[in-house]
């Protein structure tokens, strides 16, 4: 064909008429395609909002180094200016004696009376440092050649439990993805191959008229576009409502975990299904098309 | 315009559908294929449509060589072909005009075109006012007439009628015959099946092949009435 886009009006009409002449199995392929892009949008919420935790946690993961009660202010700063150079450490500062008693009053709330049982400060003032989770064993490393530090506490066995359930909701959450895809992606070109079956004789009926490949699939091919972007549709409008209504419930409930606000997923969200559904549209009808012949 | 030499058809399962067929036929011509159910006209048709390839011999139709590696060159001379199947193969779901229209969408006419000639090939066969029917709630015989209107809108090089005249009663089938008969343009090719072989009396122009077992033979007009 010359023009390519001649006939664009037409594709759209027949592909329109294809999914109305087999209306109820479409409508049902499109509640299909919805729902599945529905798990997908689910699996992609709590992955997003699984990292969003992790990498809060990681932002606030921290050691103390407890350093010489001895030391002179110069040696002191000095001191930290050598630990804030490590490669990996976010933020190095001294928390004073004071503060830290401070803190603990924080900590305890109501059981803070039994620090009046002290004479004085129990505390002693430390460096408290922000790191990255990742670093911390280099970071470990560096410190042991610093005079002055007497003792750190790094919080080794609960970062060494997270960084194991990070990794694993990092594997679980990219399976699951790629799973629920490509899942997708067959079923969409099932669902075109059927299509394309319940029109076989039509298709055979225009060969013998000597159209072009191109002529006869290209509304097979819209369709199963119009299925998938439909499909993403329902599943955006499902995932809006279930987040406006269910996820501020969770995050009144559990004010301890630090849950991002439902708001930010929108967009993202959003965003992936259109690109997603777009996409697997396209492959999916390439392989039904493909497939077929 | 059509040439066969020493073509013959050996389906897949052995089964012999034409032998050593030896045949010219020349443009403008008007062919009744005719013989005995289970003779091989079907398979003669299908060859020309390059639905099937010889399986010895060669054929040529309108230049070109019907062979499985010509796919392109088949469906351009499909392009060139006006066929009415036996089972009519209009497309469920859509008008009587759309069906026409389909069959001229991608043949690079004009779209003001292509409905003009629709129309008038609706009005040709006496369906104008079924145009906007759907194509399954017509009659037998309305949907064979949107088969031949979509046939002649595409102003074929070749109409080929596989069976015209099958479900028809004597008066009809005549009928049937007359109208592809007055469609026929000066130099449009037509050739029709039929196993009626009673109907050739009521012939009285075009030229008449016998099929018999796969054999295509001229025949006379003499013979016919045997
Ligand atoms: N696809 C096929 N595979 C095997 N055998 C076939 C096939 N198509 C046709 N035949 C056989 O080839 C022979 C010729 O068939 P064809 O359809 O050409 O007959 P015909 O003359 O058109 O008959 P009719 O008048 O009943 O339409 C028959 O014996 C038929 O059974
Ligand atoms: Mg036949």
């Amino acid at each position: 064909m010359r023009n390519p886009f001649k006939n664009t009006a037409y594709y759209i009409k027949e592909a329109k008429t294809i999914f109305k002449v087999d209306l109820s199995s479409n409508i049902l392929s499109i509640l299909s395609i919805g729902l599945i892009f529905f798990i997908l949008t689910l699996i992609l919420t709590g992955w997003l909002i699984s990292n969003n935790i992790v990498e809060i946690i990681e932002k606030e993961t921290e050691i103390s180094i407890y350093y010489n009660e001895g030391l002179e202010k110069d040696s002191l700063d000095n001191l930290l200016t050598k630990i804030g150079n490590i490669q990996g450490i976010r933020d190095a500062k001294i928390v004073s004696e004071d503060e830290s008693y401070d803190r603990m009053v924080d900590i305890l709330g109501m059981e803070a009376k039994i620090l009046n049982h002290f004479e004085n400060n129990p505390f002693s003032s430390f460096i408290e440092v922000k790191i990255e989770m990742e670093s911390l064993d280099h970071i470990l490393n560096e410190l042991e050649y610093f005079q002055d530090i007497d003792y750190i506490r790094d919080n080794r066995q609960v970062i060494d439990r997270l960084q194991g359930i990070i990794s694993i909701i990092e594997v679980l959450g990219l399976i699951l993805f790629l799973a629920i895809g490509i899942c997708t992606m067959i079923i969409i070109s099932h669902i075109i191959r059927q299509g394309i079956y319940n029109n076989r004789d039509e298709i055979y009926t225009l060969k013998l008229l000597g159209a072009p490949d191109g002529f006869i699939q290209l509304p097979f091919f819209m369709e199963g576009l119009f299925l998938t972007i439909i499909g993403g549709g329902i599943a955006g409008v499902l995932w809006f409502i279930l987040i406006k209504l269910g996820y501020g419930n969770i995050y009144n409930l559990l004010p301890f975990m630090p849950l991002p606000h439902g708001d930010e997923f929108v967009w993202p969200v959003i965003t992936f299904l259109t690109i997603f559904s777009t996409f697997v549209g396209i492959i999916g009808s390439r392989f039904g098309l493909k497939s077929i012949k | 315009m059509i040439k066969a030499e020493d073509v013959s058809l050996v389906y897949p399962d052995g089964t012999v559908g034409l032998k050593d067929v030896e045949l010219h036929i020349e443009k403008g011509e008007f062919v009744y294929i005719i013989g005995p159910s289970g003779s091989g006209k079907t398979s003669f048709l299908k060859l020309l449509m390059g639905i099937e390839y010889p399986s010895s011999g060669s054929m040529q139709v309108l230049g070109q060589a019907i062979h499985k590696d010509e796919e392109k060159g088949i469906r351009n001379i499909r392009q060139q072909m006006g066929p009415v199947f036996q089972d009519f193969k209009l497309i469920r779901g859509r008008t009587a005009l759309e069906n026409v229209v389909l069959g001229m969408r991608f043949l690079n006419l004009p779209k003001a075109e292509i409905y003009f000639r629709a129309e008038e090939a609706l009005q040709r066969v006496g369906l104008k006012h079924k145009k906007s029917s759907y194509v399954e709630t017509l009659s037998w015989g309305q949907g064979q007439r949107v088969a031949i209107a979509r046939a002649i809108a595409r102003k074929p090089t070749m109409i080929i009628a596989d069976e015209p005249t099958g479900n028809l009663d004597f008066d009809n089938a005549v009928n049937m015959l007359d109208l592809l008969t007055s469609l026929k343009e000066k130099d449009t090719t037509v050739i029709i099946t039929t196993h009626a072989t009673h109907l050739i009396d009521e012939l009285d122009e075009g030229r008449i092949l016998y099929v018999d077992n796969g054999n295509i033979d001229n025949l006379s007009r003499e013979g016919a009435a045997l």
